[in-house]
């Protein structure tokens, strides 16, 4: 009781001007209509704007979940699409019509960290051994490919991005089937150059640039980028071709390994053949 | 209760009716989009001894806040300003001390502390308190050009009746 006196004399003036005003502006709205509308008003807005924030982040984490599942569907399709299976349909002099084994399956990733900066580039997605990940499995997103797992842990694996100076990955030309090697050259994160095309292939600006599918890492058909300048230098047998990706790697966010099933078979043939 | 209390009671209740009854009458008759107030009773807290507790002033002009109030029929506007006033008064004392301060036996008067001082002193207090009347009245941030607008009329019918009334009647208390 004491110290509440002490408190009292000390910020009397203060405690009975908060009490006073508060009185007032009680009053005010309590009986005065024009005020009491702007309060009941300007009270809706405070909690309508709250709410809206409140439901800003609800959504958010909601959206996070929507995107997992946005990932497995996409992955189901990927899966049913044809590049993507083993044709059985041709056995000896029977046909088997619309008769394929599944070929790639795929892991839905998160990209953890990423670079673009250097000349060398990698990225860390969030699956690792655990999710059955091993290296020299490729990686694409929805706008094209990103690159090729190295390392592997539990929980973890680093790519090697398409934008690294080792980087080497088959792709041909939609339409005509001619192939080379799609490399990078550092700089631009939107360019790359198709290397070893030959000179008798026709290549015009404009035409698009897909994996090729002979590397058993990536399925035959995904989109990569546009012939952006195709070339021959005097002398050369081979065009020298610049491509402009389709995939903003600086902004990737949500990938897919792929994981081929019949990789282990040519692993055998390439044994069998050294 | 020594004759200065009574003087300040009776005071007190003498701007209160001159307010409600007859400033009150003569503000109406320019109502309209600009509206122009003549408004004389925070004198009554202007002039209160300056060794009067803090917390009684606030509770005098939350009273005469709350009886002006109801002759207007706007229940908490009044009473919110004043107690404003009253709550910054020492403030605005502190900042106008003359050189060698106040004695604190004395009202800040016209008689006590001279005219030059005294009507600087209660024109910022009028000013002040015009403009949280007009803030609480319009209530919202948005009227901000409104109400600097009312504020700015307001002030000099005001001012002219308080320096009217203290040249007329010469508080020395």
């Amino acid at each position: 009781m004491r110290g509440l006196l002490q408190l009292f004399a000390a910020y009397g003036g203060f405690l009975a001007f908060v009490l006073l005003e508060g009185i007032s502006l009680v009053l005010i709205v309590q009986f005065n209509h024009r005020q009491k509308e702007i309060f009941d008003n300007s009270l809706g807005l405070a909690i309508a704007a709250a709410e809206r924030k409140i439901d800003y982040v609800t959504e958010y984490y909601g959206l996070k979940e929507e995107v997992i599942k946005l990932q497995a569907k996409n992955i189901r399709l990927m899966e049913e699409a044809d590049n993507a299976r083993y044709n059985t349909s041709v056995f000896r002099d029977s046909m088997r019509p619309d008769s394929t084994e599944p070929m790639f399956t795929f892991i839905g990733a998160n990209v953890v960290s990423n670079s673009i900066i250097s000349d060398n580039n990698s990225l860390r997605l969030d699956k690792g051994k655990l999710d059955s990940v091993q290296s020299h499995m490729g990686v694409i997103s929805d706008d094209g490919i990103v690159g090729i797992v190295r390392e592997t842990t539990g929980h973890f694996c680093r790519v090697m991005s398409i934008l690294h100076s080792q980087s080497r990955i088959k792709a041909s030309i939609k339409g005509s089937d001619y192939f080379g090697t799609l490399t990078w050259k550092g700089g631009d994160p939107m360019r790359m150059q198709l290397e070893a095309v030959p000179k008798h292939a026709v290549v015009k600006k404009g035409d698009i640039v897909q994996t090729s599918g002979y590397s058993q890492v990536f399925p035959k058909g995904i989109l990569i980028g546009k012939v952006e300048s195709a070339r021959i230098e005097p002398g050369d047998n081979f065009y020298t071709i610049t491509v402009k990706l389709f995939n903003d790697l600086s902004k990737v966010q949500y990938v897919y390994i792929i994981d081929n099933l019949m990789r282990k078979e040519h692993e055998e043939l390439d044994r069998a053949g050294e | 209760m020594n004759n200065a209390t009574l003087i300040h009671i009776t005071r007190f209740f003498a701007f209160l009716i001159f307010q409600v009854l007859i400033l009150k009458r003569l503000s109406v008759g320019w109502e309209g989009p600009v509206f122009i107030n003549i408004i004389l009773y925070p004198l009554f807290i202007i002039l209160l001894p300056l060794r009067t507790p803090r917390v009684l002033i606030l509770i005098a002009a939350f009273a005469m806040g709350i009886l002006v109030d109801m002759g207007y029929d706007s229940l908490g506007v009044h009473a919110g300003a004043s107690v404003l006033t009253a709550y910054i008064r020492p403030w605005i004392l502190a900042w106008l001390a003359p050189r060698d301060g106040y004695n604190v036996n004395y009202s800040p008067n016209l008689e006590r502390l001279g005219s030059r001082w005294f009507f600087r002193y209660a024109s910022i207090m009028m000013a002040l308190h015009l403009l949280f009347y007009y803030s609480l009245d319009a209530f919202s941030p948005v009227f901000i050009g409104d109400i600097l607008l009312k504020t700015l009329l307001s002030f000099p019918l005001s001012m002219i009746f308080v320096i009217i009334v203290t040249l007329i009647f010469k508080p020395k208390e």
